[in-house]
């Protein structure tokens, strides 16, 4: 055997490996009945807040707490519990993208991280007459 | 209607000059296709070709300018200024205008290949026709994403020049453009508050750059498989790709340094598709060029290098349909929005990839085989391992970045892990090892064959003080990774054989030193990586006596710390004060003081920070972080919350009244939190000196008692709750030092449990933020790798073009 047949199917080994420990390292976009359905398991549900309801935020109390409710793109609407700081921009997210798991039987989501899609940052905003 | 003081004439030009970039790119290409067939008629193709190329490169900086003229002198009347520029934004970030938008920075790209094409026309002598036939199609594609023409109902392109903001199809009806005089009243949106940053002048066009040079060894490779000049390319194809490797690496780099000055992701690097996307390419073009290498001296590794050199150039495309095309969507942060110009990118990855493999296929049967193999005590060897490794690691990467593709193609719902970054890291942490102690001993192998002993001989004084160093590490920094102290071995070892060789072997010749020189400053970049990433500190850590714990939370993750106005706190090695904020334009500065104690405890100021928020009512407001350099480690701070107005400043809210009750339900022993103190529920008692009170005798009264802790003193609060005539009629209790008064208006007998509601009086509102700390430990490393990797890199491409 050629060292080069060794090098390939070496190569050929990592890249297997590589596909499977990352298609086995995902979690998996959900939606609240699905993360519901299995508590414990870490799921991405993509949502939008729920304007209407209260958002809490005491700092004081705990920096790292921020609970609000957003409704997943099934229209199914869950208290999140954020174990974060209130990320500055929230009020102008359109699509939020939750990180966590489902915490039964409360009901609650509670959610380790956030990630935002601010349609302002990128192509909000009309033209408006200036004073 | 007829509108005012528009200025369309500048558009017309601008259109002029993006459909003639387009129409002499095609006729160049094709020209220069023509011109590469060596028959009678070739000369005048080739004459043909190279006008046509420089009109077309005098058309791209046509463009350029008129773009850089409207935005100069804010047009908004044009979508593309509207969108991406002001009138109060400083001229400096005019640049950054330029190329926040797609169409910008396709065009920077497209720009940066005419330099180089232009270059090209005078240095690449025989392949000047095939070379210069790929570059042209090249740019055809490319100024087709400008034309922003509807072919069939499809349309090919965006157009800046063309789209004017009242006839763009989401403003056209609004009540502003029935007023003919319109523009005496418009402002731009604005730029992108993040990109307000030095670093974002440099970094794209530098990256732009480093992506365009890989269109050379491309170029070149596709020409030496085109004319079957297997071997003739790679001499001038060398340089060229030193060049991308140093300029692309440079530019991601930036990138990092722009992310670590101005975001605030607390880091330099974080594995975004973004960041991948730009990373994969270099990658795979370091392993390009050590394979031409290889081929340059040896004359081994041939179909390896076609391999490398063309699917670099793929990967390219493949990036820009990643971030260009929206498909990242959800999974990146800054993923750019869709365009509509997705299909156009596909159909342009497609054709340059299935153009170099069909190529690769036809000429399979013809390509010069190998002799003999390369010997197992060879450089060449050793630098084949390297380039493969480089490519594997690059493909686990790509394929992880790729999953939103995969979700689609495949209809999957996958979604990176929450510790996508530390997944990353575990397996890039191996292919890192063995790229770094291949850089350390593949000098000190010559090509062909070494002789071992030799070989070991030199290599052994580089070893142990290698060992030597890496423990010394290990004691300095506290390393307690083991695994990761291979790295920091390798790293280390790396960076010492290459200077070892660069005075023992070399003896100092510094014109020769190049390639150590690029090593050793490759092998300070990992090390710093490590040691900045592997030991990060986040010293933020809630220490505001406020325990989170106490909560009972499960998971609390204490990353912040809260400030209160005038409060010191201990973090870190530091004690920390918030001692108020500053307006500055947009800007909004906090500033925190720095102190350490003492042997006598006293506080000495060390420094101030003054991370800030960016006020941006239309875009949002955006942190910048802020950060304090020292030679061995960086304090870098960002402000994760706080209140935009100043409480100071609020007018409807006179600071004596008590603001809204707050509901608790407590039983003995609980504690609850006002804005300004820990409050614990002692006790309860019946017995009470009711004439104090002036409680009548019959009436049920019951006392409840609760600690109220600042950090300096106990107080003590003692409501009572009172049925007066089966009538409950509560008496407050308050503390007038902290502004507090207590109401116990329930208790339930059986459960000993009570309700109370707390009231806090507006004035207890002080001003405050919640912050991040970070320490990193030399990260000066990896910057100061980076510069000498560049100066290496440097040296080594002077000394090839002089050869």
């Amino acid at each position: 055997m050629k060292k080069i047949h060794i090098i390939g199917i070496v190569i050929i080994a990592v890249a297997i490996g590589a596909i499977f420990t990352t298609l086995n390292n995902t979690s998996t976009y959900a939606s609240f009945t699905e993360a519901a359905n299995e508590p414990g398991n870490e799921f991405h549900v993509v949502g939008k807040r729920d304007k209407e309801k209260e958002m809490v935020y005491e700092p004081k109390v705990d920096a790292n707490k921020f609970t609000f409710f957003m409704t997943d793109n099934k229209g199914k609407e869950c208290k999140v519990i954020l174990h974060k700081n209130k990320p500055q921009d929230f009020e102008h997210s359109e699509q939020i993208v939750l990180i966590g798991k489902m915490k039964m039987p409360e009901n609650e989501f509670e959610a380790s991280d956030i990630l935002m899609k601010c349609p302002s940052k990128y192509n909000d905003g009309k033209p408006q007459a200036s004073n | 209607m007829e509108y005012i003081n528009e200025h369309l004439w500048i558009g017309k030009l601008g259109n002029v000059f993006v459909i003639l970039s387009f129409v002499f790119a095609l006729l160049a290409g094709v020209s220069y296709f023509f011109a590469a067939r060596e028959n009678e008629v070739a000369p005048s193709w080739k004459r043909i070709a190279r006008i046509s190329f420089r009109i077309h490169a005098l058309s791209v900086v046509g463009i350029v300018g008129s773009l850089f003229v409207m935005l100069y002198s804010h047009y908004f009347e044009y979508e593309y200024v509207w969108h991406h520029s002001n009138k109060e934004m400083p001229m400096r970030y005019i640049l950054s205008c330029f190329w926040e938008g797609q169409e910008g920075s396709f065009l920077l790209w497209t720009f940066w290949h005419v330099v180089i094409g232009l270059v090209l026309q005078k240095t690449s002598k025989t392949f000047e026709a095939p070379v210069m036939a790929t570059i042209s199609l090249v740019q055809a594609f490319l100024t087709s994403m400008l034309l922003g023409i509807f072919v069939f109902e499809h349309r090919i392109g965006s157009n800046p020049f063309t789209v004017l903001l009242r006839n763009h199809p989401d403003f056209a009806y609004i009540p502003l453009f029935q007023n003919p005089q319109y523009l005496d009243k418009l402002d731009g949106r604005g730029l992108n508050p993040l990109l307000q940053n030095y670093w974002m002048t440099i970094h794209p066009p530098t990256l732009f750059l480093g992506f365009a040079l890989t269109v050379v060894p491309f170029a070149y490779a596709m020409a030496g498989l085109w004319q079957k000049r297997f071997n003739d390319w790679i001499k001038p194809a060398l340089p060229w790709a030193f060049v991308g490797v140093a300029v692309l690496g440079v530019g991601i780099l930036m990138g990092g340094a722009w992310a670590y000055e101005a975001l605030s992701f607390g880091g330099f690097w974080a594995w975004d598709p973004v960041e991948n996307a730009s990373l994969v390419p270099w990658l795979t073009l370091v392993g390009t060029a050590h394979l031409l290498l290889i081929n340059r001296n040896h004359g081994q590794s041939l179909l390896a290098a076609f391999f490398l050199a063309i699917l670099t150039f793929v990967l390219i495309l493949y990036s820009t349909f990643l971030t260009r095309s929206g498909i990242l969507g959800d999974s990146s942060v800054h993923a750019f929005t869709d365009l509509g110009m997705s299909g156009q990118l596909l159909i342009y990855l497609f054709f340059f990839l299935l153009l170099g493999v069909y190529l690769l296929i036809k000429n399979w049967k013809h390509f010069p085989r190998q002799a003999q193999e390369e010997g197992i005590w060879s450089r060449e060897f050793w630098m084949f391992v390297g380039a493969i490794v480089l490519l594997v690691s690059s493909f686990q990467i790509m394929f992880y970045t790729s999953m939103p593709v995969w979700n689609k193609l495949f209809d999957l719902h996958k979604a990176p892990a929450k510790d996508a970054i530390g997944f990353y890291n575990s397996w890039q942490l191996p292919f890192a090892f063995i790229t770094t102690l291949l850089i350390a001993i593949g000098q000190y192998f010559k090509y062909k064959n070494t002789e071992l002993k030799v070989f070991l001989k030199k290599i052994s004084i580089s070893l142990v003080i290698s060992l030597a160093l890496t423990f010394l590490m290990i004691y300095l920094v506290n390393f307690d990774k083991p695994y990761y102290s291979i790295l920091l071995f390798s790293s280390i070892f790396a960076a010492v054989a290459n200077a070892n060789y660069m005075f023992l072997v070399l003896k100092g010749k510094i014109r020769k030193a190049g390639a150590s020189v690029a090593h050793i400053g490759f092998a300070l970049v990992m090390l710093g990586v490590l040691i900045s990433t592997s030991k990060k500190d986040i010293i933020s850590q809630n220490t505001s006596g406020k325990s989170i714990e106490s909560l009972g939370e499960k998971f609390s993750n204490s990353d912040n710390i809260l400030l209160t106005l005038g409060d010191t706190l201990p973090m870190g090695k530091y004690l920390v004060t918030y001692v108020g904020r500053k307006k500055e334009g947009i800007n909004v500065h906090f500033n925190v003081d720095y102190f350490t104690k003492d042997a006598t405890g006293k506080l000495k100021k060390e420094f101030t920070l003054s991370p800030l928020f960016q006020i941006n009512p239309r875009m949002g407001n955006v942190p910048e972080p802020d950060t304090r350099h020292f030679p061995t480690f960086d304090v870098y701070t960002h402000v994760t919350f706080a209140l935009i107005e100043d409480p100071k400043e609020k007018k409807d809210n006179p600071a004596d009244e008590y603001d809204a009750a707050k509901n608790h339900t407590m039983k003995k022993g609980d504690t609850i939190f006002s804005s300004n103190a820990i409050i614990v529920f002692d006790s309860l008692s019946t017995r009470i000196d009711k004439s104090k009170y002036k409680i009548d005798d019959k009436d049920i009264a019951v006392q409840a008692f609760f600690r109220v802790l600042d950090i300096k003193k106990t107080y003590i609060a003692a409501p009572l709750y009172v049925i007066h005539n089966n009538m409950i009629q509560p008496i407050a209790s308050k503390v007038d030092e902290m502004g507090l008064q207590f109401m116990f208006w329930k208790i339930d007998p059986s459960t000993g449990k009570i309700e109370i509601s707390l009231q806090e009086k507006k004035s207890n509102t002080k001003d405050f933020i919640v912050m991040q700390a970070i320490v990193f430990p030399y990260i000066n490393i990896l910057w100061l790798g980076a510069i000498i990797m560049a100066i290496g890199t440097l040296l080594a491409i002077i000394e090839r073009i002089r050869k």
